[in-house]
């Protein structure tokens, strides 16, 4: 464990954009609220407005909102890790001194797509929750929360909790469905002899052009997308009674956000067995696992020498 | 230590820690290593000699399990392609200092390796740090070469391990930070538990070291020897300018000309031989490694 938890750290030492660039928005969103947390509701549906859930789906959306960065963040910093790590330690020859360690090369490999796959986004999920809390309490303490006579906000924890648990299931819900994406970034990263970037992004669009002129199909396309709107469907099941219409937030000029909802909102029901039993989620699953144990292999018997 | 290319001899010693049988390597069409065997018993300084490219880091790669290869290896019985990882508990390995990668700082260096070596002894490396001018929490990037060499030094010799593969380690560093690693190594490292397999250029500054030497050109063993035993088994005559024609008839295996002496080397002549033919000496390793090299060119 204690090995374990030091090539944790390795990691982090040396891509310090993993917990810098987190970091960064949660104090960049901590001093936002702090500098221009008037918060406002302009609710213009009166149906809305008497709907007893409104304010604390409107929270929960706030919330998501406030995690978007977080999120976006997590996943361009690991998909540049993952494609890096590997790359980056023959690039410098340090894998001479690595692979001096008795650190088992299935041991460095899953290691960093633990880190890229698991520990970047779960950390960016934790740091996207704290800097809620605190930038509830923020708003709290500035008092300028004008709450149309509900005063559900801008702190709710049963909505707080419920937008967390919702969260954390479709992070988990992604890691899985986006798990053969981190595995050939990696395998790129360690089979790459220079330019990982562009082996990872060029071979693929060449592809979806080549298929596009010679069969006029999209079915590598297809599947390249990355199908973030069937995991949505997968995932989640959108069809319960008062599903969110229409939700936005808007900053004034003069400061304080406005946030507008027309319609009731609710959040989607979860679907986990309907992921799981996915052809598609399974498939990526098994191409990961291969990907993942090529790319073991690779570092294991590469000999540049 | 003894080493054979095409005929695999017996190993007699008790416990060599590292027997290769055989062992093969070829890139491509380029042959690395053409069945070659060799044992290494413990409690040497083994110098592995040769010119570039003749495959002196294949050879220590496959004993470290960093590649693929034909034949048999063993080091410490154990096969170091299968069971790289226990081996390299026992194992210490230096490439050369510029493998330390530049974005790590010193103090995290030493919590790594310690996280990850069960052998590895903090508070000597950090007890040697201390003696050091390098910095804790410097980036190694911010360190001189030499700077580098030490701080690995400090990191390898804190490790209790049975036997240091040194793959031209001082490569790039000036006169007196090599004179300093060898020192090190010797003082702090070098005792009859451990042994030493060390690859390098620079013949002359490691030839008080050795206590055995592994000559290899082009993929194949050409000297296998203690160092003891090269003063019984080679003669540098230095002829006299009237007996070249008799000491020619003794067949020496390399001739040369320096500042208008002859000096020939011979190979497993009894010493009564060269009465009156000029002044015997027992060659230097340098010497003897041009002349071998030379003499299995074709």
């Amino acid at each position: 464990m204690k090995a374990l938890l030091i090539e944790i750290r390795r990691e982090f030492w040396e891509h310090r954009a993993l917990w810098m660039a987190p970091l960064a928005i949660a104090v960049a969103l901590l001093l936002a609220a702090a500098a221009f947390g008037h918060f406002r509701l302009d609710i213009h549906d009166e149906q809305a407005l008497q709907h007893g859930n409104t304010l604390p789906h409107l929270y929960e959306f706030a919330l998501l909102g406030g995690a978007v960065p977080f999120y976006l963040a997590a996943a361009i910093l690991s998909s540049a890790y993952l494609l890096d790590c590997l790359y980056a330690e023959r690039r410098d020859r340090s894998i001479l001194f690595w692979r001096s360690m008795p650190v088992p090369d299935a041991r460095a490999v899953l290691v960093k797509l633990l880190v890229g796959l698991v520990i970047v986004p779960l950390g960016a999920y934790a740091l996207a929750a704290g800097t809620s809390v605190l930038a509830s309490a923020i708003l709290v303490l500035r008092n300028h929360a004008l709450v149309n006579a509900v005063g559900a906000m801008p702190w709710n924890g049963l909505a707080w909790l419920r937008m967390q648990g919702v969260m954390l299931y479709g992070l988990v819900a992604a890691l899985l469905w986006y798990a053969p994406f981190a595995a050939y970034l990696m395998l790129i990263s360690v089979w790459a002899r220079r330019s990982p970037y562009a082996w990872a992004f060029i071979p693929p669009v060449l592809l979806v052009i080549l298929e596009h002129l010679e069969f006029g199909t999209n079915y590598v396309g297809r599947v390249l997308n990355g199908g973030f709107s069937e995991l949505m469907h997968l995932a989640f099941r959108f069809d319960v009674p008062g599903a969110v219409v229409s939700a936005g937030a808007a900053a004034s000029p003069d400061g304080p956000i406005n946030v507008q909802l027309s319609g009731g909102a609710e959040l989607p029901g979860l679907t986990p067995l309907h992921l799981l039993a996915s052809p598609r989620l399974l498939g990526g699953l098994l191409a990961a696992a291969l990907m993942i144990a090529a790319a073991i292999r690779l570092r294991r018997f590469r000999d540049d020498g | 230590m003894m080493a054979t290319n095409t005929e695999s001899k017996q190993i007699t010693q008790a416990g060599p820690i590292i027997e290769a049988r055989d062992l093969s390597k070829r890139y491509g069409g380029f042959v690395a290593l053409d069945r070659v065997s060799f044992g290494l018993r413990a409690g040497r300084i083994v110098g592995l000699i040769g010119r570039n490219g003749a495959g002196k880091t294949t050879a220590l790669k496959a004993i470290l399990g960093l590649t693929s290869y034909e034949g048999s290896v063993r080091v410490f019985g154990l096969d170091p392609a299968r069971d790289r990882n226990a081996l390299m508990r026992d194992v210490c390995y230096i490439a050369d200092a510029a493998v330390l990668p530049r974005w790590l700082r010193v103090d995290h260096a030493i919590d790594y390796v310690a996280g990850v070596h069960p052998r590895f002894d903090r508070k000597r490396a950090e007890a040697v740090l201390a003696t050091t001018n390098i910095r804790r929490h410097s980036r190694i990037g911010q360190l001189s070469k030499g700077m580098i060499t030490q701080l690995h030094l400090t990191l390898i010799l804190a490790i209790n391990a049975r036997l240091l593969v040194l793959d031209e380690p001082t490569l790039g560093l000036d006169l007196i930070y090599r004179r300093q690693f060898y020192d090190t190594l010797l003082s702090d490292y070098f005792d009859q538990e451990r042994t030493i397999l060390l690859t390098t250029h620079q013949v002359e500054e490691v030839e008080n070291l050795l206590t055995d030497v592994l000559f290899i050109d082009r993929g194949r063993v050409v000297l296998d020897a203690t160092v003891d035993a090269l003063a019984g088994r080679f003669v540098q005559l230095n002829v006299a300018a009237d007996k070249i024609d008799a000491a020619r008839e003794l067949q020496p295996f390399h001739v040369r000309t320096l500042f208008g002496k002859t000096i020939m080397l011979f190979e497993n002549r009894p010493a009564e031989s060269f009465a009156g033919l000029g002044e015997v000496r027992t060659p230097g390793i340098a010497d003897l490694f041009e002349a071998k090299i030379q003499a299995a060119t074709p």
